[in-house]
């Protein structure tokens, strides 16, 4: 008698991944960018960008979450929701895979604080270029009043994408 | 935990060929990303098609989502009306009493002024708005300040025109979607606002300093004109914004200008107007600078 026979009729022994569970990580992404949606006006631009840090969540959790390229068609979609210059999210992203492969030829191991250093990293050169942005179109902002309160914010924000990619990760794997 | 050394794609030749095309696949997308990126600094008029459609696909939510908080927020507040409720409708019979006395006297004010004015031969020009709608949205995590509003080139908002509630000025449009368009808001460090202060008339100059604070500067340097409760506005110069409209309150002074507050908080206004440009001629002009500073 196998294994499965002997749990709850609802119970997800045995059944392998759930429908589409190669496209869930992708999705969750783009749930992430769409929060950019939410009818919040606010005075200042403090709060995290919600898809970069699912797409550093799930590729801090596995490598083979999606193919690296999606990440130029995910940041595509990034750039349209959020209102960025256009390419700005495409070329970071895309470069965050690169580096992302690099880094897990070369780092040894792997805990949970190397993986918030890691995301701090990426999320600091990511604001850096979105201000070092907004200066070129006209927009110099000064740092301690824009990029510095952002960097903050979504670095404390990263723990929460992590803690949710993985619990979507043992979800979509039917776990 | 070890380190995951990437997908491992074993001896099958098939893996391997594909795990190196995804590799060739992301690098093309760093270099498209980096040329659209490039595109969109030095010439972000070419997106405006596929901004305005995105807008489009994107502003049933947000409206939908704004109509949600504004019942939720509207009931809380409805029901805190009710509180004490004797008590501010005294309050409220005497200020209305005390703002009609104001406004008998504005009257006659305003008689004189027409007066004056058909005496001087001056032309008014009345600017009828192109359509209001909600402010739905901003772009809270970007250091840029915009806000999307919920009229588009369907209600006959074109890029350029500006944008003011019945408080003051919210800013200019600069994309326009059919269905919403988004606004650059006085805020924003590239909105540059010719103003003057209300009281003497001083011309300044209004910056955003992207925290939502406004810096002003007058003009002609010299002694600070600036004191505390001033209230900055339009001063018509350029043609893109009608004279006279609020844009924000002096809070504190600096060494040579001013931190100001905007009057007409985006957050809180009821509706944004879309008017035409003050000088119809001025509307070209603005589209071209508001490509180049977006």
């Amino acid at each position: 008698m196998v294994r499965s026979a002997l749990g709850r009729p609802d119970a997800r022994l045995n059944k392998g991944p759930r429908a589409g569970a190669d496209y869930v990580p992708a999705i969750s992404v783009v749930i992430g960018s769409l929060l950019s949606l939410l009818p919040i006006v606010s005075a200042s631009g403090w709060w995290p960008d919600f898809g970069l840090l699912m797409l550093l969540g799930w590729r801090l959790l596995r490598a083979d979450a999606w193919p690296a390229w999606w990440a130029a068609p995910l940041g595509f979609v990034n750039d349209l929701l959020a209102g960025n210059p256009i390419g700005l999210s495409i070329a970071l992203w895309s470069a965050m895979m690169i580096a992302m492969d690099i880094l897990d030829r070369r780092t040894m191991w792997r805990d949970y604080w190397i993986e918030w250093a890691i995301a701090t990293l990426f999320i600091v050169l990511a604001e850096l270029a979105q201000w070092r942005v907004a200066a070129v179109l006209g927009a110099g902002v000064p740092f301690n009043t824009s990029a510095l309160p952002a960097i903050i914010v979504s670095v404390l924000c990263f723990p929460v994408a992590a803690f949710l990619a993985s619990r979507i990760d043992r979800w979509r794997l039917g776990r | 935990m070890a380190a995951s050394a990437g997908p491992r794609p074993g001896w099958s030749r098939r893996a391997q060929y594909s795990l190196f095309f995804s590799f060739l696949a992301v690098v093309a997308g760093l270099a498209v990303g980096l040329i659209l990126l490039i595109l969109s600094l030095v010439a972000p008029q070419s997106y405006a098609a596929v901004r305005g459609a995105a807008l489009d696909a994107t502003a049933p939510i947000s409206s939908g989502l704004s109509e949600v908080t504004t019942t939720v927020t509207g009931m809380f507040s409805g029901a805190g009306n009710y509180w004490d409720a004797a008590n501010q409708n005294a309050q409220l019979k005497r200020d209305r009493a005390a703002l009609m006395r104001r406004m008998v006297e504005a009257r006659a004010i305003l008689e004189e002024n027409q007066q004056l004015k058909a005496a001087l031969q001056l032309r008014e020009r009345s600017a009828e708005a192109v359509a209001a709608g909600r402010v739905v949205g901003s772009s809270f995590e970007s250091p840029r300040r915009f806000a999307v509003i919920s009229v588009g080139t369907s209600d006959g908002v074109q890029v350029g025109m500006p944008v003011r509630a019945p408080e003051g000025l919210i800013g200019r449009v600069i994309d326009a979607g059919s269905l919403a368009s988004r606004v650059l808001l006085v805020t924003d460090r590239a909105n540059i606002v010719p103003a003057r202060i209300l009281k003497g008339g001083q011309p300044v100059i209004s910056t955003g300093r992207g925290d939502g604070t406004i810096d002003v500067r007058p003009l002609e340097v010299g002694r600070n004109p600036f004191r505390p409760g001033d209230i900055i506005v339009t001063s018509g110069t350029g043609g893109l914004y009608p004279p006279l409209v609020p844009i924000a309150k002096v809070i504190r002074l600096d060494d040579d200008g001013a931190i100001a507050l905007p009057i007409a908080d985006p957050s809180k206004v009821s509706f944004a107007i879309v008017e035409p440009p003050y000088e119809p001629a001025a509307l070209a002009a603005a589209a071209q600078s508001a490509g180049e500073e977006r």
